[in-house]
């Protein structure tokens, strides 16, 4: 009860805060969205290498699918939305709560294929298998030209005669066409009443006493599995839960970004979510969505030093490592004490 | 049991009863503790066939093989080390959890009372064994004879029928090897299961079981009940060469 009740009155709280965050000044409102993103993107990986101690380097895939699912239908199906939602407050709301279960059920599903592989392999395989696999999503969203292929995707043009493309072809120069650019759905709102959900479902998760076979997994398969833990049941549903987020992280960040890039999803990017869930703390949750806050502000507050900036982050990064390897938080969620 | 070339446990014929304690012992290298990878399913014979309560076990995975009723504790402590005495024990209880995933995420329906329920029963647990001033200490904190005590406790939460001990006296004290032995006798009597246990030290082996399997080199060279065993030549024999307090 008192969960539900912290739960529902946090959302209200995003949502009277989103009320007055279009006040603020556009850069401070994009740098908020950032960090609500990368907290459910960190917070989605820490479930899969934090919390179970698989080694995945593919986040950034499930980011990627997310992303280009949901912004091709709400482009090229723009029309099927608009004639049955409506373009109002509460018609774009169901839109879009439409596309982001689209971006992550098919993030999940993809978390599935690449947690089956991870069952067998361990450490520095699953790493380089999952690496493998964000880089061929990547591959392949390069050379989907209805897509955009390696140009991004800022939109669809839907031609009167029938076709769609994500560009105007040579040969239809003088068709007429209307174009559907990526809606601006993604506010204050939807990123943190995702970043409220995510908090919820593993702080919840973790501290049930089904959610002690993850770490159960993590610590010694071995010793888990002959307890009468499925593991390949854990690992499974580490994988597609936290690819479920990545893939809603994905979604909300091309409906306001309005133009994805193959690039904005490639290995660097995988890296920096890693980077994030390390920094924090493998498995606390408190360190590593502060560990996301910080590492989404920090290279703007070196924007003025701009060249030195990507210089100083490193150092920064490896003077942490050196001093404390176990991340800001780096203590696993103690078990809550029953009253 | 062949591992490439060499056969590392050659066609053991033999039973654990209802409601027995029995000891299997042999040298370094006998293959017990490949016996028990096998029956928990870790390993897959490459001939022959385990049976529990006339149903094979070969085909099941290792957490079937604990749903099915048989559980074990390691030749090295394996505690998870990232988690309290209590959790360790809690993960045993996993696998009868009825809220599922959905349920323990959401917290709706049973789970309040289903979760009073499990804390009952590890509480339960570890007053008998005298572990409830340390529940919320890290497992792998404890002294070694406690760790031990700890995975034993851990092994029983899943309810099983048939108990695997391997080398649970191993590193102990002579004080801690008598606890030891009660606490093996206490749990055959209190919870009513079978035991059969892989050990080293002769007086914890002819202190607790009923009857004794004699492996060496993956052979089964003798069996019988400690009498006959203590006495039997070729497990003498086999023992010659080999330090055994």
């Amino acid at each position: 009860m008192k969960n539900k009740l912290l739960f529902l009155s946090s959302l209200a709280l995003v949502f009277i805060i989103n009320l007055f965050a279009g006040n603020i000044d556009p850069y401070y409102y994009t740098i908020l969205i950032y960090i609500g993103i990368n907290i459910i993107l960190a917070s989605s990986l820490n479930l899969i290498n934090g919390y179970t101690g698989q080694f995945s380097l593919g986040h950034a895939g499930f980011m990627a699918i997310g992303a280009y699912l949901s912004v091709s239908f709400s482009t090229y199906f723009a029309p099927f939305f608009i004639d049955t939602f409506g373009q109002g407050v509460f018609g774009n709301s169901i839109s879009f709560i439409i596309l982001l279960l689209i971006g992550g059920i098919a993030a999940a599903i993809a978390g599935i294929i690449v947690g089956v592989p991870s069952l067998r392999l361990k450490g520095d395989y699953l790493a380089i298998t999952t690496l493998g696999f964000a880089e061929i999503i990547r591959v392949i969203i390069q050379s989907l030209d209805v897509v955009g292929a390696s140009q991004g995707f800022r939109g669809a043009y839907i031609f009167e005669n029938g076709m769609k493309a994500a560009m105007i072809p040579a040969d239809m120069s003088s068709v007429p066409y209307v174009f559907y650019s990526v809606p601006k759905y993604t506010n204050f709102f939807w990123t943190f009443a995702f970043v409220v959900i995510i908090i919820f479902f593993i702080s919840n998760l973790m501290s049930s006493s089904y959610g002690r076979g993850f770490l159960a997994v993590k610590d010694d398969e071995i010793a888990a599995e002959s307890m009468g833990v499925n593991t390949t049941k854990f690992k499974v549903i580490a994988f597609v839960s936290g690819a479920f987020f990545a893939g809603i992280a994905g979604a909300l960040y091309g409906h306001f970004n309005l133009y994805i890039n193959p690039e904005d999803f490639n290995f660097l990017k995988s890296v920096e979510i890693v980077v994030m869930v390390i920094l924090g703390g493998m498995g606390s949750m408190v360190g590593v969505i502060i560990a996301a806050v910080i590492l989404t502000i920090l290279p703007e507050f070196l924007r003025g030093i701009a060249e030195y900036r990507m210089i100083i982050y490193a150092l920064l990064l490896i003077i942490m490592m050196l001093l404390r390897p176990q991340g800001l938080f780096g203590v696993q969620l103690r078990p809550k004490k029953k009253k | 049991m062949k591992f490439g070339g060499l056969t590392c446990v050659d066609s053991l014929n033999t039973h654990v009863g209802k409601d027995e304690l029995v000891g299997m012992i042999g040298p370094n290298g006998a293959g017990k503790t490949t016996v028990f990878n096998i029956i928990t399913g870790v390993y897959n014979p490459t001939g022959g066939d385990v049976l529990f309560k006339d149903k094979s076990v070969v085909p099941l995975k290792p957490y079937e093989v604990a749903e099915i009723g048989i559980s074990r504790t390691f030749q090295n402590i394996r505690l998870f080390q990232s988690l309290s005495v209590r959790d360790n024990i809690r993960v045993s209880f996993v696998k009868s959890i009825k809220a599922g995933f959905f349920i323990s995420t959401f917290h709706i329906g049973n789970y309040l009372k289903e979760e009073k329920e499990i804390e009952d029963k590890i509480d339960e647990l570890l007053d008998i064994f005298g572990l409830l001033d340390v529940r919320d200490e890290y497992a792998v904190s404890l002294p070694y004879g406690e760790q031990r005590k700890v995975e034993i406790v851990r092994a029983l939460a899943t309810s099983p029928e048939l108990l695997l001990l391997d080398e649970p006296a191993a590193g102990m004290n002579p004080t801690e090897k008598t606890e030891l032995m009660s606490l093996i006798k206490m749990v055959k009597d209190k919870f009513k299961i079978s035991i059969l246990l892989i050990e080293h030290d002769m007086k914890v082996v002819m202190g607790v079981c009923e009857r004794i399997i004699v492996l060496d080199y993956g052979k089964k060279i003798a069996e019988g009940n400690p009498e006959n065993i203590k006495n039997d030549p070729k497990v003498i024999e086999a023992y010659l060469g080999e330090t055994h307090h």
